[in-house]
């Protein structure tokens, strides 16, 4: 009798453990992203990110195996996106979506994970009202309100009174525009003049002139970072605004895998942002010294903070909810931890990153140059997403 | 090398028996596409998509010989016609592709007015400008269109009331594919018929055509409606089907990528202009898959081979190697 019961105990646990066993599973995260063409960069710093990540961490989340796999859509392709995440979906079985570069490949997946009930972690779309389009989607990168109304307290705070907005036409740049402005005014200061630029223009002579005859002492510009973005600067040094006593401040304009491209003249340049590559943390060294060691020749940017801690959210996820996308949205919400950016935490309303916002100063460091920190504004929420 | 003169083709094209054949293989594919690739539903019926997109300009670069770089300004504007439509009007889908062809006919048609005046050098700016231009239109109205963001809120009804928009997209890929079915119906009836024929005249001698009174203008504006309302027709598709309408649509990429897909399928044949699209589609896919970085090599150098080897694209690699054989001999 006593063996009959030894043997059942001992077949129990060993069922137990085989259907304990069986319980961890591969769970497969899709990565929706750009990875040809020429926004490659973006798929090219998200996967970079992740590898990290996966390095210092493990792929397995209590003892399931988690598993990226990378869709190129090669560019702003809303019908692309759409299709990959079909078949993510369906033939994958992906639990969940991450990546999103651009806001029309964002935006036209909000259907399916709808119906499909599935986490979209949205690494860098910068529009407010995606996170409005679908209860599954959450965002570990930044909105233009977010970055623009600090600088624009920032600026009010340090001496400008009468600000010239210079920004590039099309979405995001009214954006930038609409923040910089309302929360300028707020603070007392007067906004003399609105200059829309042509997104395609590299011609920057006649704005700066504009910008000269505005009586402003400030500019305030937004500009996608990369050849526009040095003509601005170019512009900017070479007609002299800087000798007239014409501040800048910017956002991202500055990025850091454009940055040493724009040289000389971009020192000096100020800029509210919520991460930098020379961010003083332990957390932040440790990621770029991995990151230096996998990919030489990489340099971390917002692109890589965005993916990195949406690697980190996906895993905190499916540690509270497994693959369960109802449970793990709402585990997501109100979720805070440390990363190399500063402390964050996710908003339970609008589902996007809480996160500090630096000003920085372009300052040459060795060979390259870099965003160095001196004055931050604390736990900024997106402040776009109840306009 | 074989040149086969028009006649022959337009000969070929009109019997009896080899024009249910294609057909045949079309619906086959159709199916055996379906069931052989249930996964990848949503990138087939993107494909079916394009390949309306490439018979309509197909038409116009293939018979009538009017080679321009501004497509994608009908697709473009029967993709938004069919969005606002959708939104503002009515969601259902037949009529919204209706609104998108009648707005690609309409652009193609005042476009085309001037278009058709132009040749070469000029028309290819010209038309490049006017996609330009109404993509910059696009972009800056951001209360009509969402601007770079994109157009969305775009949802629709069951087709005819009855076939449902699922999840996994079957009831898409078989839209798309009615839509292509009847297109190329339509069109087969059209190239073969004696405004076909003096589309063919214009594209080999103009002069000559004008000479035996063929209002050669008027027959090149009326061309390029027909083209555009089935270009708008793809733009419908395209924004019902993905339910948001960006300022892509008016990309010189995809104009250009609707001219590549053409010449290396075979212009001024109608199958050409899917095969073309097939392989472009198919060597995309699969080459980004394997290396997102450097695939469009593998574009690049087929499409070298083809305009080398096959200058009249991969629909003549049969007739090509048929011709061989029979040399040999």
């Amino acid at each position: 009798m006593r063996r009959l019961c030894a043997g059942l105990l001992a077949t129990a646990i060993a069922t137990f453990a085989l259907g304990g066993a069986a319980l961890a599973e591969t769970i497969k995260v899709g990565v929706i992203a750009t990875f040809s063409g020429p926004n490659a960069i973006w798929g090219k710093q998200f996967k970079e990110a992740i590898q990290v990540y996966v390095a210092q961490h493990g792929n397995e989340v209590n003892g399931n195996t988690i598993e990226f796999i990378y869709k190129d859509v090669g560019g702003p392709n809303p019908d692309a996106s759409k299709a990959a995440a079909q078949e993510l979906l369906i033939r994958e079985g992906v639990k969940y979506l991450a990546g999103f570069d651009f806001t029309p490949n964002a935006l036209a997946v909000a259907p399916l994970i709808n119906q499909a009930k599935v986490p979209a972690i949205i690494f860098n779309a910068a529009t407010s009202a995606i996170n409005k389009q679908s209860k599954y989607f959450v965002r570990t990168s930044f909105t233009l309100w977010q970055v623009a109304v600090p600088a624009a307290q920032w600026a009010a705070k340090n001496g400008a009174k009468k600000v010239v907005t210079a920004v590039s036409d099309y979405n995001p740049g009214i954006d930038a525009e609409t923040a910089f402005g309302s929360a300028f005014e707020q603070q007392g200061g007067t906004i003399v003049e609105k200059i829309r630029m042509p997104l395609q223009t590299t011609d920057f002579a006649p704005f700066m002139q504009r910008i000269k005859n505005s009586g402003a002492d400030t500019v305030f510009a937004f500009l996608p970072a990369g050849p526009a973005t040095f003509a601005f600067t170019k512009a900017y040094s070479e007609n002299g605004l800087k000798e007239a006593g014409i501040g800048f401040i910017g956002t991202g304009e500055t990025d850091e895998t454009t940055i040493d491209a724009l040289g000389e003249q971009a020192i000096g340049l100020t800029t509210a942002y919520h991460y930098s590559d020379v961010h003083t943390s332990d957390l932040n060294r440790a990621f770029a010294a991995k990151l230096g060691e996998l990919f030489p020749k990489s340099r971390a940017n917002m692109a890589s903070m965005g993916a990195y801690d949406g690697a980190h959210l996906i895993y905190k996820m499916i540690e509270l909810a497994g693959t369960d996308g109802d449970k793990a949205i709402e585990a997501a919400k109100g979720l805070s931890w440390e990363s190399p950016r500063g402390p964050v935490s996710i908003d339970p309303t609008s589902r996007h990153v809480v996160q500090n916002v630096y000003i920085r100063r372009v300052e040459r460091d060795g060979g390259r140059l870099v965003n160095r920190e001196f004055d931050l504004v604390k736990s900024v929420p997106d402040l776009g997403f109840d306009r | 090398m074989i040149r086969i003169s028009t006649i022959d083709i337009v000969r070929t094209s009109l019997g009896g028996t080899g024009k249910l054949l294609p057909v045949a293989i079309l619906i086959t594919c159709a199916f055996a596409a379906f069931w052989l690739f249930p996964y990848d539903l949503g990138f087939l019926t993107q494909m079916l998509i394009m390949m309306v997109f490439v018979v309509s300009f197909d038409l116009i670069l293939g018979y009538a010989g009017v080679a321009t770089l501004g497509h994608a300004a009908m697709y473009g504007c029967g993709a938004y016609a069919a969005g606002l439509f959708a939104i503002h009007a009515s969601p259902d889908p037949l009529l919204g592709l209706a609104v998108g062809a009648v707005i690609g006919a309409l652009i193609a048609f005042f476009s085309g007015l001037l278009l058709m005046r132009a040749h070469g050098l000029s028309l290819l700016m010209l038309s490049i400008a006017i996609t330009m231009v109404l993509q910059e239109i696009a972009s800056k109205a951001r209360d009509v269109t969402g601007g770079a963001d994109g157009l969305t809120g775009i949802s629709m009804t069951p087709i005819l009331g009855v076939f449902e928009f699922d999840f996994i997209g079957k009831t898409a890929f078989w839209y798309a594919f009615s839509v292509l079915f009847i297109i190329l119906v339509v069109l087969r009836v059209l190239v073969a018929s004696p405004f076909g024929l003096a589309l063919r005249g214009i594209k080999d001698s103009p002069s000559r055509m004008r000479a035996i009174g063929t209002p050669v203008y008027w027959r090149k504006v009326t061309a390029y409606v027909i083209g555009g309302t089935i270009a708008g027709i793809a733009g419908a598709l395209s924004a019902q089907i993905t339910s948001l309408v960006s300022v892509e649509a008016f990309n010189f990429a995809l104009s250009a990528d609707v001219m590549v897909m053409l010449i290396l399928g075979g212009a001024g044949r109608l199958y050409g202009a899917l095969i073309g699209t097939l392989v472009f589609m198919t060597v995309r896919h699969v080459a980004a898959s394997i290396d997102p970085f450097n695939w469009l090599f593998v574009i690049g150098f087929m499409l070298l081979a083809v305009v080398f080897f096959l200058p009249d694209g991969l629909i003549s690699l049969p007739r090509r190697v048929a011709g061989m054989i029979g040399a040999r001999k």
